[in-house]
């Protein structure tokens, strides 16, 4: 019986440790690939940027980023900018990223521009 | 007259030889370079471990450079990729006083620390360098990654149409210098990139980055094979400016 308990108790632990985990590697992998450009805090402030005649988007800018879909975001990472109608600028990370690095990195962008819409549970589609 | 000309291409031929005759290149590598740069791969495999990296992995080095340009540069070590090899470590959000924002209203992240200094490398005497350049050419593990994959010179571009396809088509401006102090600091400069590499090397490196360098922060820019021959051929042809002359 305290075996199943324990069983019980790890796998309820992995279930509350895994968005904690993956909010972290979408962190460490925004902080590799994003940041050059899209800048240190999201703000499309990059290192790269006064070399830009096209600004990168700010992640910050809540009113631009609740026009856009999940749906959206994750293609214009997979599949570049050119996908949603948008820069050469912002290349295809398909290649880099798995699928759910790519809706883990969505959610990362989603947290940095609508924390208060994610608290009220808005339905991003 | 025959022996004099003879004698000159014997010359020619075997001075590197000799000028690296004494010299234990893979003793040096092993040496001095080891304690910072991967001679033995694999290449990184995980975030984590791509920011462990100090300077450039050299496992690869004979599949990558070209002997001339090591020689050259381990004589005169000058920095190559404007925010260090490891970009995160050199960027701050924090902008100098002196960081002109008037002009559009915003502030940018600027490069910091040790990559706004000339860079600290060891400098190596023409014998040495010879002898280490030998040894980094026998450093070939990627054969198959550039085995069949070949220049082809006949589809050359200008420099005009070459930027074109570096800034407009494929973006690769955005990182990369294509001038001193022109374009984007994270990714290594290209106006020396054809001096530096083997075209084979660039071929295959620009069409799939990973294939190289499993985490590295270049994506594959999905470059069609036209464009592609086309882009190594700018390179070539950019490289051979002289850029000091309009400085």
């Amino acid at each position: 019986m305290r075996l199943i308990k324990c069983c019980f108790t790890i796998v309820a632990l992995m279930f509350l440790a895994s968005p904690g985990l993956h909010a972290e590697e979408a962190y460490l992998n925004y902080k590799s690939y994003c940041m050059q450009c899209h800048g240190m805090h999201g703000k499309g402030d990059g290192v790269n940027v006064p070399a830009m005649n096209i600004l990168p988007r700010d992640h910050s800018d809540n009113k631009y980023m609740m026009s856009r879909t999940n749906t959206e975001i994750y293609k214009v990472i997979k599949f570049g900018g050119p996908a949603i109608n948008k820069s050469v600028k912002m290349p295809a990370w398909g290649d880099t990223f798995t699928d759910e690095e790519i809706t883990q990195l969505v959610g990362h962008i989603r947290s940095l521009c609508c924390e208060k819409e994610l608290v009220r549970g808005v339905n991003f589609r | 007259m025959k022996h004099l000309i003879l004698l000159s291409f014997l010359a020619v031929v075997i001075s590197p030889a000799l000028a690296s005759a004494g010299e234990d290149g893979g003793k040096i590598l092993r040496a001095q370079c080891a304690s910072c740069h991967d001679l033995k791969g694999p290449a990184p495999q995980t975030i984590r471990e791509l920011w462990k990296r100090d300077a450039p992995d050299l496992f690869y080095a004979g599949n990558k450079f070209r002997r001339e340009w090591l020689v050259q540069w381990l004589q005169k070590p000058i920095r190559i990729r404007p925010a260090g090899v490891n970009y995160l470590r050199n960027i701050n959000s924090t902008p100098p006083s002196n960081q002109n924002t008037k002009k559009t209203g915003r502030k940018y992240d600027v490069l910091w620390g040790s990559v706004t200094k000339p860079l600290k490398h060891v400098k190596l005497s023409r014998a040495k360098a010879e002898a280490v350049a030998d040894a980094l050419m026998g450093l070939k593990p990627h054969y198959s990654l550039v085995a069949g994959v070949k220049l082809d010179a006949s589809k050359k571009v200008s420099l005009d149409q070459g930027e074109v396809l570096i800034d407009k088509v494929y973006g690769c401006l955005s990182c990369h210098f294509i001038e001193p102090g022109y374009g984007g600091y994270t990714g290594s400069e290209l106006y020396t990139a054809g001096k530096r590499l083997q075209p084979e090397f660039m071929l295959s490196y620009i069409k799939r980055p990973k294939n190289w360098d499993p985490k590295i922060w270049m994506p594959n820019g999905n470059v069609k094979p036209d464009d592609l021959q086309k882009i190594v051929n700018y390179l070539i042809l950019l490289s051979k400016e002289d850029f000091n002359a309009s400085n």
